[in-house]
């Protein structure tokens, strides 16, 4: 906190030195860019909520008035509500098996130095190369063995898989800054190693843990392709799957395909605007190895 | 102590068996078997899977359109990570001397991150349209009505307009790489070069470039791969059209897998672009890791 300061009133005092002017062009150009970045999101949630008409004559308006009958007509027509429970389903017991399985392998690999665990962390580590699109056919084919393919268990399963790399990276990387002292009292005080993980280590890592739920838990709540191929085709899939459906089905409604579009955006707003220092935290501590 | 090593290696083996288990099923064994895969005729369906050798590999190097892909991706991914990484370095230098509202500015260059590839497609899709898109909107009140086009029904143009639909989504991610690094510059070092003399260039060429270089090399990596992986925006804004204007190899492969039920060519493709991916990986961070400079 302090170097910040320092960094900013040492910029004022250099800037003040050559002119008045410059703090105020940087905002300008900043604002002005800040404001080409927001506009396309902002055109998206006004528009779900004009109607069609509106979409198409006033493009660019503010709603005169608060138009809902897409967001019924979305509800009525199609099967939004199961797409919904689909993807917060997912999403949550997905995060919930990450939490359970990537840490305690994370601290294996970081606590109990050896060859062998030195060789899985870079077997994990390299699956961060490995493109889903190269080995999703076979995929399919192994979920259809395990009969996997078409039920929800078949996406959580792979999202699972798909955390390992990175969470592997953003857990032994934190546990190197957290004491071990604490875990070999706990261990002293009579705890198995797996205890004194759970009841002792575990809650040191939480920036790390929501830093790994965040990235980890909107990617899935985005994802397309996994779900659009193997959850079963008689009902709706995902939010973004059904999404993406509409952009054909209803091209003479856009305000509906807006009103899903809100509906995918607007939780994934909420998580980033309430949990922003996880994001950051999450992308520099994942940078800083990869 | 001593007891505590015989017992070492069931404990590190039954953390780690769970996720190992699942990674080595469900990445490892998928990614192993696309390269035999890719040596069949297989078209996703029919159990029976006949063996063809190198028949899928012999056709992608001679096949035009697997051409035209290749060339697509090498423009995306170019154009992609070379305007990324300029701007998210803009972006950060700007974000880090703004006097005020920092924070709101750094959320707002990173808020297209947080979107999924088809909402952002979709309403890129809409954007760009022809006639009633904002786009073409604000150049006819502009009064650059000459400026219009049909951003993504034009196929000499489609390509660069996802191009940039791509860079709006993901310079943030690089930004906040940049803005971490810029703040870890240390200040003494940056006032030791103006009471030198140093102008502002000279101390942003000399001294904060050599020391963010690490971020350069990660970020310039990260994006690489993500512009030669690209898919959900293509979906949803061009679907490879028009034509195979904006056919990418990741889009290429899909579409033969599932459209054209042949996903042992598609596996082979894959199979190329793993090796790309390789390549350029090795190729660039031995290339750049010899230019990172440490304090």
């Amino acid at each position: 906190m302090s170097t910040q300061t320092t960094s900013v009133t040492g910029q004022k005092g250099f800037n003040k030195k050559k002119s008045k002017i410059a703090p105020v062009i940087i905002f300008i150009i900043t604002a002005i860019l800040a404001l080409i970045f927001v506009y396309p999101i902002y055109f998206g949630i006004i528009s779900a909520f004009k109607s069609n008409a509106d979409i198409l004559k006033a493009p660019l308006s503010f709603p005169t008035e608060i138009y809902t009958q897409n967001f019924k007509d979305l509800f009525a027509k199609t099967d939004f509500v199961t797409a919904i429970w689909h993807t917060l389903f997912l999403t949550v017991v997905s995060e919930l098996f990450i939490v359970c399985i990537v840490p305690l392998a994370a601290y294996a690999i970081e606590r109990h130095k050896s060859r062998m665990t030195k060789l899985v962390y870079l077997y994990f580590t390299a699956g961060m190369m490995i493109p889903f699109h190269l080995y999703m056919f076979p995929l399919f084919r192994e979920m259809k063995i395990f009969r996997l393919y078409g039920t929800l268990a078949g996406p959580i399963i792979c999202y699972i898989a798909g955390a390992v790399a990175f969470g592997t990276l953003l857990y032994t990387s934190f546990l190197k800054g957290v004491p071990i002292d604490i875990e070999e009292a706990a261990k002293i005080d009579g705890c198995t190693e797996f205890q004194a993980f759970w009841k002792v280590v575990f809650p040191l890592l939480g920036p790390c843990t929501a830093s790994m739920v965040v990235l980890n838990g909107l990617s899935i709540w985005n994802d397309f392709l996994l779900p659009y191929l193997s959850l079963p085709s008689d009902q709706a899939k995902t939010i973004t799957v059904e999404v993406y459906g509409f952009v054909g089905q209803y091209t003479a409604r856009w305000d509906i395909v807006f009103a899903g579009t809100l509906i995918s955006l607007v939780p994934a707003l909420i998580i980033y605007v309430s949990l922003q220092k996880y994001f950051v935290k999450g992308i520099m501590s994942g940078a800083a190895k990869g | 102590m001593l007891q505590k090593k015989k017992k070492f290696d069931k404990t590190a083996f039954l953390f780690i068996a769970p996720a190992f288990v699942l990674f080595t099923m469900f990445i490892i064994v998928p990614t192993v078997s696309s390269f035999y895969y890719s040596l069949t005729s297989w078209d996703g369906i029919n159990p029976n899977i006949k063996f063809i050798g190198l028949a899928n590999y012999k056709e992608i190097l001679t096949s035009a359109r697997f051409g035209n892909a290749l060339k697509n991706t090498a423009l995306l991914t170019a154009v992609i990570s070379v305007c990324e990484n300029v701007l998210a370095l803009g972006l950060a230098l700007l974000v880090d001397n703004v006097c005020r509202a920092k924070n709101l500015f750094r959320a707002i260059f990173y808020l297209p991150v947080i979107l999924s590839g088809i909402v952002s497609g979709f309403i890129w899709k809409i954007m760009y349209n022809y006639n009633f898109g904002p786009l073409n909107k604000i150049f006819d009140m502009l009064g650059l009505g000459a400026l219009k086009q049909d951003w993504l029904g034009n196929a000499d143009i489609a390509i660069w307009a996802v191009a940039v639909v791509m860079i709006w989504k993901g310079v943030g991610y690089y930004m906040i790489i940049y803005l971490a690094a810029l703040q870890g510059v240390p200040q003494d070092v940056q006032e030791a070069a103006t009471i030198d003399g140093a102008s502002a260039l000279q101390r942003f060429c000399s001294i904060t470039l050599p020391l963010i270089s690490g971020s350069f090399t990660i970020c310039f990596t990260l994006s690489l791969i993500n512009g030669l992986k690209v898919f959900d925006q293509i979906a949803a804004m061009t679907d490879g059209g028009p034509g195979f204007a904006t056919e990418t190899m990741v889009y290429l492969l899909y579409k033969s897998g599932f459209g054209e039920a042949r996903q042992g060519y598609g596996t082979a493709v894959g199979v190329v672009l793993l090796a790309i991916i390789l390549v350029l990986n090795s190729v660039q961070s031995t290339i750049l890791r010899k230019r990172e400079v440490q304090l």
